[in-house]
C-alpha cells in the first residue's frame, strides 16, 4: 500500500508538502486554511523576541521565474504570537516554530515559548539574508551556530531544525556545525537585487533582497546533495519546488520532506494538494511505497 | 514588471483627493486595483477608478507616498504593477452603490444610467463622484450636513428599498461595511463588498492583507455578502503592519 506518510526531523507527517517560512503564515486563520487545504505542516513565519513593522514596501519584486523579497522580518513579538498558534492549531497537523535572534539567550527565550505554545518542533532561522544582525549574519558563523543549536537540544523537549543560508563559502562548514539538529531546513533565499532602469533606482526600500521561486531550484538541489553526501542527517529541502517532478529531485538528492513557498503565487494554497496528488500517482506507476526509499539515490 | 505610464490628465476632486489619468494598454475590471510604487517613499495599493481608453487611480493623501503622488502634474510618470484581485460581478439591471469616503472611488467604474449611489463622507467637502451619478438616483449623506442628509450611510439606506436592486456593490471603511452588512442581509438581494487590509506583496504570498485564511489580494478585494457571513474577522479584528492583532 502506497502510504505519502513520512517521519522526518523528529516528527510524523501524514504527507511530506510543508508550508515554507514567512509566506502565508502570519495570520492564524490563513495557516489553518493551508492545513486544511492539504499541506502536511505548516512552518510560522519567523519571530523574534519584540514587535517589528518590517520594511516598507516595495517588499517583493516578481520575475518570470523567481521573486525577491525584502520583507524585513516583520513579526508581532513573540508573545503576541501565541494566539495565532492558537488558531492555527485547529488545523490539526504540525505547526513548526520559526524564531530568529542574534545571540544564545533569545533563541533559548524564543524556544521555550514556542514549545508552550504547543508546537511541533522549532526552525531556527539562521539564514535570513537581509536584515543586519540576524539570520545569515548569525549561521554564517560556525562557532555560534553549533553553540545556539547545542544550548536548544539541551534544554528543549521538542525537535530542532535548523535552516541554513545558501549564501556561505562551504555549506559543508555550517551543517557539520548544526548537525545535532533534528533536521537541517536547505535552503534560505539567495541574495540579490532588482534596479530599475527606467527611475535609476533599487526597487526594493531595502535594495537587498532574498531570491527564492523556480530559478534558485539548482542551488537548493546543490546544497542538499553536497550536504547529504557527507552527513547523516535528516534534510527538509526547500527552494523552487513548483510541482511534484522538483519535489522528487529534492528527495533524490537526499530530502527527506519538502517546504513550498513562491509556488503558492502562481499555483494558489492548492499548491499541496496537487504535489501529494501527483506524487502519489507517481509512486503507485513506479511501485514506490514509501518515499524514504527514494531518499538520496542520486547521490554518486 | 513596473509599467511606468505618463500622466495625460490630472483632475482635482476634493481638497484632499485628485484622480490621475494615464494610458495603459491592459484590460481591468470593476473593483480591481495596481499597486503604485512611488520611488523612494513606498509603494501604496489603489483602486482603478476608470476603466475605458484613459486608466485612472484617485489619491486621498494620507500617507507620505500618497502626498508624494497627489503633488504629481500632467507629463510626471507614475511606476505601478497589476491589475490585481477578483473584479466585481458584471452588473445588470439596477444596481446601488454605496460609497464611504475615498471608498467610491474603486465604485466610479459601475456608474451608470441605471445606478444609484448613497455617496457618504464625514464632511460635504468630501463627497467623491457624487455627481458623475443621474441627479435624481444620488442620496448624498454627510457628518456634517451641509450637504445631503446629516448622520451615517444607514441613513441613505433608509431612503431606498435594497430589494429593487440586482445587486447592492459597497465600499469604504469596514466598520460601515459592517454596518451596510447588517442591515442588508437576512434581504432577498445579492450584494458585493470590497474589503481593504494592509497590503504589502499584492501578489497573495506575504499574508499580510488576510481574512479568515483568504488573501484580500487575489481571493479579493471583493467578496460576496455570504463569504463575509462566514468571515469571523469581518468587522472584528485585523492584523497590523508587523502582524499584531487588534480590534477595528
Ligand atoms: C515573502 C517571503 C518571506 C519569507 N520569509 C521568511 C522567514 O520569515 N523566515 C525564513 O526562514 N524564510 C523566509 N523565506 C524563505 C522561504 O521560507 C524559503 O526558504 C525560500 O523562499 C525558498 O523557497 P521557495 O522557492 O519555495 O519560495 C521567505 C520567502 C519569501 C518569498
Ligand atoms: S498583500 Fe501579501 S498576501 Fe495579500
Amino acid at each position: 500500500m502506497v502510504s505519502l506518510a513520512v517521519r522526518v526531523g523528529g516528527i510524523n507527517l501524514e504527507n511530506p508538502a510543508i508550508l515554507a517560512s514567512g509566506i502565508l503564515d502570519e495570520n492564524g486563520y490563513t495557516m489553518k486554511r493551508v492545513l486544511e487545504e492539504g499541506a502536511g505542516a505548516v512552518v510560522t513565519k519567523s519571530i523574534g523576541v519584540d514587535e517589528r513593522n518590517g520594511y516598507y514596501p516595495p517588499v517583493v519584486v516578481e520575475g518570470n521565474s523567481y521573486l525577491i523579497n525584502a520583507m524585513g522580518l516583520p513579526n508581532p513579538g513573540i508573545e503576541n504570537y501565541g494566539e495565532e498558534i492558537k488558531i492555527a492549531s485547529n488545523g490539526r497537523k504540525p505547526i513548526i516554530g520559526s524564531i530568529f535572534a542574534s545571540g544564545v539567550d533569545d533563541f533559548l527565550r524564543l524556544g521555550t515559548s514556542m514549545e508552550d505554545f504547543g508546537v511541533s518542533a522549532v526552525e531556527l532561522n539562521l539564514s535570513c539574508p537581509h536584515v543586519r544582525g540576524f539570520g545569515s549574519e548569525v549561521g554564517s558563523d560556525p562557532v555560534l551556530v553549533r553553540d545556539i543549536v547545542k544550548t536548544l537540544k539541551g534544554s528543549l523537549k521538542i525537535p530542532v531544525w535548523s535552516k541554513l543560508s545558501p549564501n556561505v563559502s562551504s555549506i559543508l562548514d555550517i551543517a557539520e556545525a548544526a548537525v545535532e539538529s533534528d533536521a537541517l531546513v536547505l535552503i534560505n533565499t539567495v541574495r540579490a537585487m532588482a534596479i530599475d532602469a527606467e527611475t535609476r533606482m533599487p526597487v526594493l526600500s531595502n535594495a537587498y533582497g532574498g531570491m527564492s521561486g523556480e530559478a534558485i531550484k539548482p542551488v537548493g538541489l546543490r546544497c542538499v546533495y553536497e550536504v547529504k553526501k557527507e552527513l547523516n542527517v535528516d534534510i527538509i529541502g526547500v527552494g523552487g519546488i513548483s510541482n511534484y517532478t522538483d519535489a522528487l529531485e529534492y528527495i533524490m538528492a537526499g530530502a527527506s520532506s519538502f517546504q513550498i513557498g513562491t509556488a503558492v503565487i502562481k499555483s494558489g494554497r492548492g499548491v499541496f494538494k496537487k504535489i501529494t496528488e501527483d506524487l502519489e500517482v507517481y509512486m503507485n506507476n513506479n511501485s514506490i511505497e514509501r518515499l524514504s526509499q527514494l531518499v538520496g539515490v542520486a547521490i554518486r | 514588471m513596473i509599467n511606468h505610464l505618463k500622466i495625460e490628465r490630472k483632475e482635482v476632486n476634493t481638497p484632499t483627493v485628485s484622480s490621475l489619468y494615464f494610458r495603459w494598454d491592459r484590460k481591468v475590471k470593476p473593483g480591481q486595483f495596481v499597486m503604485v510604487w512611488v520611488p523612494g517613499f513606498g509603494e501604496v495599493p489603489m483602486s482603478i477608478s476608470s476603466i475605458g481608453d484613459l486608466k485612472c487611480i484617485t489619491v486621498k493623501a494620507y500617507g507620505d507616498s500618497t502626498r508624494k503622488l497627489i503633488r504629481l502634474k500632467e507629463g510626471d510618470f507614475i511606476h505601478l504593477r497589476g491589475p490585481y484581485g477578483r473584479p466585481f460581478s458584471e452588473p445588470e439591471g439596477d444596481i446601488l452603490l454605496i460609497g464611504g469616503g475615498s471608498g467610491m472611488a474603486s465604485l466610479r467604474t459601475l456608474i451608470g444610467p441605471r445606478a444609484t449611489g448613497i455617496i457618504a463622507s464625514r464632511t460635504s467637502d468630501e463627497l467623491l463622484f457624487s455627481e458623475e451619478f443621474e441627479k435624481e438616483k444620488r442620496i448624498e449623506v454627510t457628518e456634517d450636513g451641509i450637504r445631503g442628509l446629516k448622520g451615517l450611510v444607514l441613513m441613505g439606506l433608509d431612503q431606498v428599498n435594497v430589494e429593487d436592486y440586482s445587486c447592492i456593490y459597497v465600499c469604504g471603511p469596514e466598520k460601515m461595511l459592517k454596518a451596510v452588512y447588517e442591515r442588508i442581509r437576512g434581504h432577498k438581494v445579492r450584494a458585493e463588498f470590497s474589503l481593504e487590509r494592509s497590503m504589502k506583496c499584492g501578489i497573495g504570498i506575504c499574508d499580510s492583507c488576510s481574512i479568515n485564511g483568504y488573501q484580500v489580494c487575489v481571493d479579493g478585494p471583493t467578496f460576496s455578502i455570504e463569504e463575509l457571513g462566514e468571515m469571523t474577522e469581518f468587522g472584528t479584528t485585523k492584523l497590523l503592519s508587523s502582524g499584531r492583532r487588534v480590534q477595528i
